[in-house]
C-alpha cells in the first residue's frame, strides 16, 4: 500500500512538471469575458497572437514578442487584452490556436509563421467579424476573404546593409551563410546580404548551406563550423537561433545575426544583427481596427519607416569607416537613389538579367531593378526567383 | 582532398560525443536488464542543469571565475540531476514494477518539459538568456595538448578535442574493463541476462539494478551537458537536444550493447550527422538523417539472425524481477 502511495505521488510529481513544461504554451489565458456588441474601444479590444516558439528561442519569436509589448505598450492595452499561443506548431495545432483565440473573444488574430498561412484561410472564413494578419505569406491578395491580410517587411534591405559590414569585415573574402530553408524568402536575404558585401569588396565570395529546418540549433552550429572549415571567416545566417554566433565565437570568425542582436551571446564573434520590427504593424493593424478603418490587404514597410534595421553595433569589431558607409547605403536606399536589386549589379550564369516573369505574368524587373517585397508587384512576400543564384554565390545543396 | 576528410572526421567526433554518452549510459542501464528509453529526457536536465551550475557558481564568485572549476561543477551537476531522472525511473520499474517502456517515455516526456522550463525559467532570471561567461566557455572549448598537437594530421586529428570527448572515450573503454574483466561486472551482467540465477547465487539483484540504472541516467545527463556547453557554446537554446537522446538508443544496437564498440558507431553516427556539410553527394539531404536508423534495422535483423548471444540486448531487458514469480 505504502509503495502505492508512492508510486501514485512520484506521477503526480512527473505530471506537475510535464504542466510546468508545457504551461508556456498559453501563457495568458482569457480572462472569459465576451467581446461584447458594444463599439470597440482600447478598453474591450482583444488581440492574439500565435507565435512558432516562445521568447526563449532568442530569435525569431522572440524578436516577435518584443514587438507585441511595444504595440501593447504604445496603444495602452492591459495584460488580459493580448493573448499569446506559443509553441504552436505549423500543423492542425495552429487551427486549434486560432480557434481559441476566436472563440475567445479576439477581434484580431495575428499569425507569425509562414506555414500558419493555409490555416488561417481555412478558420478566417468562419470568423468572418475577426480580422487575420498573417506575417510572410502570400495568399491574402487572391482571396475572396476581406478579413485575411498578409504582412511583412523589407527585410532584405537590412540585410544588404549588414552584408556590406561583412565585406568590409571579410580577410579570406569568404562570406559563410547558414540558411534555413530554400524558400524565396531565405533567397532573397542571402543575395541581398552578398549584394551589400560585394558592394565595397568586389572579390568577396559566398558560400550557402541550408539546414533544411527553421529551428534546429544543433545543425546550425554544425553547418557554421563547416562554413568556416571551408574557410570562411564572416558568417551570416538566417535561421533562428544564435548558434551560428557562438559557433563562430569558438572558430575565432565573425558572426552577424539576424533577428535579435546576439552580441550578449557571442561577445567575441557577434558584430550586429538585422531584425524586423514587427510593432509597427501590429500597432498600424490594431490602430486601424480601432478607427474602423480597413486594415491594407497586404503591407510592407522597409528602412524607410524603420520596419527594418540594423542593431546595436559591437564596436570593437566593427571595421573602419563601416558605420559610414552603412549610414550612407541606408539613406541612399531611403531617398531612392540605391535599389539593393539593382540588376547592373550581379548576373545570372554570366548573364545580366533583364526579365522575370511571376505565375500571374506580373514584370519584375523595371526602371533597371528587381522589385522586391512591393505592393503591386509580388505583394509584401519575397518574390525573389528560387533559382537565380547569382555569381559569387555557390550554394551546396 | 585530406585536408576536407581530416576537417570532417573532426567534426564527427565533435558531432558524435553527445551520442557516445547517451549510448554509454543506455548500455549500463541496459545490462542490468533494464530498457531505459528516457535518454532523451535525462539528457535534457543534465543540459539544463549543467550550465545552470556553471552559471550560479560564475554569478556566487563574481567576475573572477574559474573555468575548471565551473567545468567540473557542470559535470557534477549534470551527473547528479541526470541521475535523479534515472532515480525516478528506478524506483519506479525496480521497486513498484511498472512497466519499463512506458516509465522511460515518461520520462523523456518530464525530462524534456523540465529542461526547457528551466532553460527558460534560468534565462528569464538572468535577464534574457542563461549564458555563461569567458572563462567557462573556454574551458570547454578545444584543449591544444602540447607538443603532441603539434604532430602534422595526427595532432589535428587526435589531440585538439575538448575534454568531454576524451573523458567519454575513457569512460568507454572503462566500462568495456568493468564489463568483462571486473567481478562486479561480471555479476551486473548476469542480473542483466537472468536476474533469478543471479539471486540465487547470492547477487543482489535490486542493488545492482538501482545503482547501473541511476549510473547510466548520469552519463546521459552529461551528453546532455555536452550539448548546452559545447555544441551550443555555453548558452541555454530551448530544444537543444532536439532527438539526439533517440539516437543514442539507436547507436546501443548499432553498437551490440559494446561499449568500446560504440566509440567507433558514435564516430559514424557523428559522420552521418554532418557530412551532407562537407562533401556534396548527389542524394537528397533527407538520407543522411535517415541513416542512422536505417543502418540501425540491418544490425538488428543482422544481430538477430546470428543468434549471438554476446551481441545482443541482455535478455532480461523490458521485463522487472519480481523474486516470487521465479
Amino acid at each position: 500500500m505504502k509503495k502505492k502511495i508512492i508510486g501514485a505521488l512520484l506521477s503526480v510529481v512527473m505530471i506537475v512538471g510535464l504542466v510546468a513544461g508545457c504551461s508556456s504554451s498559453s501563457s495568458d489565458s482569457s480572462s472569459g469575458s465576451s467581446a461584447g456588441s458594444d463599439a470597440l474601444s482600447k478598453d474591450n479590444i482583444k488581440v492574439g497572437f500565435v507565435y512558432i516558439g516562445d521568447d526563449s528561442d532568442q530569435g525569431y519569436t522572440s524578436n516577435f514578442m518584443d514587438g507585441t509589448k511595444e504595440m501593447k505598450k504604445a496603444l495602452g492595452l492591459s495584460d488580459d487584452q493580448v493573448i499569446e499561443k506559443t509553441n504552436v506548431g505549423e500543423d492542425s495545432s495552429c487551427e486549434t490556436a486560432l480557434r481559441e483565440l476566436a472563440e475567445g473573444g479576439c477581434n484580431i488574430i495575428f499569425a507569425t509563421s509562414f506555414g500558419f498561412e493555409d490555416y488561417v484561410m481555412e478558420v478566417a472564413g468562419d470568423y468572418p467579424d475577426v480580422q487575420f494578419c498573417h506575417a510572410t505569406g502570400y495568399q491574402s491578395a487572391a482571396s475572396e476573404l476581406a478579413n485575411v491580410h498578409n504582412y511583412f517587411s523589407s527585410i532584405y534591405e537590412a540585410r544588404y546593409l549588414t552584408g556590406i559590414i561583412a565585406g568590409m569585415k571579410t580577410e579570406t573574402n569568404k562570406i559563410g551563410y547558414v540558411a534555413a530553408m530554400p524558400y524565396s524568402e531565405v533567397i532573397s536575404g542571402y543575395t541581398a546580404f552578398y549584394l551589400g558585401a560585394k558592394s565595397v569588396n568586389p572579390d568577396v565570395q559566398m558560400e550557402v548551406q541550408y539546414t533544411n529546418t527553421w529551428n534546429d540549433a544543433n545543425l546550425e552550429a554544425q553547418l557554421a563550423q563547416a562554413l568556416v572549415d571551408d574557410g570562411c571567416d564572416v558568417i551570416g545566417q538566417h535561421c533562428d537561433s544564435a548558434a551560428a554566433a557562438t559557433t563562430a565565437e569558438k572558430a575565432g570568425v565573425w558572426q552577424i545575426g539576424y533577428n535579435t542582436n546576439m552580441i550578449d551571446k557571442a561577445p567575441k564573434a557577434s558584430i550586429t544583427s538585422c531584425r524586423c520590427d514587427w510593432g509597427i504593424y501590429a500597432e498600424y493593424a490594431v490602430q486601424s481596427l480601432l478607427d474602423g478603418k480597413e486594415i491594407d490587404k497586404d503591407w510592407s514597410q522597409g528602412l524607410a519607416e524603420n520596419a527594418v534595421l540594423v542593431t546595436d553595433y559591437n564596436e570593437d569589431l566593427m571595421p573602419e569607416g563601416a558605420a559610414d558607409a552603412v549610414e550612407k547605403a541606408k539613406q541612399s536606399i531611403i531617398d531612392g537613389d540605391l535599389h539593393v536589386f539593382d540588376t547592373s549589379t550581379f548576373t545570372v550564369d554570366g548573364k545580366e538579367m533583364t526579365t522575370y516573369k511571376n505565375d500571374f505574368g506580373t514584370e519584375f524587373i523595371k526602371d533597371g531593378y528587381f522589385h522586391e517585397q512591393e505592393i503591386g508587384y509580388g505583394g509584401s512576400s519575397p518574390a525573389f526567383p528560387s533559382d537565380w543564384i547569382i555569381d559569387g554565390i555557390t550554394v551546396k545543396k | 582532398m585530406l585536408n576536407i576528410i581530416l576537417k570532417l572526421i573532426v567534426a564527427a567526433v565533435i558531432a558524435g560525443t553527445p551520442l557516445l554518452l547517451g549510448a554509454l549510459g543506455e548500455i549500463l542501464t541496459e545490462k542490468s536488464g533494464n530498457t531505459n528509453l528516457g535518454v532523451e529526457g535525462m539528457m535534457y536536465m543534465g543540459a539544463v542543469s549543467g550550465i545552470a551550475g556553471a552559471y550560479f557558481y560564475e554569478k556566487a564568485v563574481g567576475g573572477n571565475a574559474n573555468g575548471v572549476v565551473g567545468a567540473l561543477i557542470a559535470l557534477l551537476i549534470s551527473f547528479l540531476i541526470g541521475a535523479f531522472g534515472a532515480l525516478i525511473y528506478a524506483f519506479l520499474t525496480i521497486t513498484l514494477r511498472a512497466n519499463q517502456n512506458v516509465t522511460g517515455l515518461t520520462l523523456t516526456i518530464f525530462g524534456t518539459g523540465f529542461g526547457n522550463f528551466f532553460g527558460d525559467y534560468f534565462g528569464k532570471k538572468a535577464g534574457g538568456s542563461l549564458v555563461v561567461g569567458d572563462a567557462i566557455k573556454s574551458a570547454f572549448q578545444g584543449v591544444s595538448i602540447p607538443v603532441l598537437s603539434k604532430i602534422p594530421v595526427i595532432g589535428k586529428l587526435l589531440f585538439n578535442y575538448n575534454w568531454i570527448v576524451y573523458f567519454a572515450i575513457l569512460v568507454a573503454i572503462a566500462m568495456a574493463w568493468f564489463f568483462n574483466k571486473s567481478r562486479v561486472g561480471l555479476n551486473l551482467r548476469a542480473v542483466g541476462e537472468d536476474p533469478g540465477t543471479a539471486d540465487a547465487a547470492g547477487i543482489n539483484v535490486t542493488k545492482y539494478k538501482y545503482i547501473a540504472t541511476v549510473v547510466g541516467g548520469g552519463i546521459c545527463g552529461i551528453g546532455g551537458m555536452y550539448i548546452s556547453m559545447v555544441s551550443q557554446g555555453g548558452v541555454w537554446v530551448y530544444d537543444c537536444v532536439s532527438g539526439y537522446g533517440w539516437l543514442a538508443v539507436a547507436l546501443v544496437i548499432f553498437a551490440t550493447w559494446d561499449s568500446s564498440r560504440a566509440i567507433l558507431v558514435a564516430l559514424v553516427f557523428g559522420a552521418l550527422k554532418i557530412m551532407r556539410f562537407y562533401v556534396e553527394l548527389p542524394i537528397p539531404s533527407q538520407f543522411y538523417d535517415m541513416a542512422p536508423y536505417i543502418v540501425t534495422i540491418l544490425v538488428l535483423i543482422l544481430t538477430s539472425m546470428r543468434e549471438s548471444r554476446e551481441h545482443a540486448q541482455p535478455k532480461s531487458c523490458g521485463t522487472n524481477y519480481f523474486r516470487e514469480e521465479r
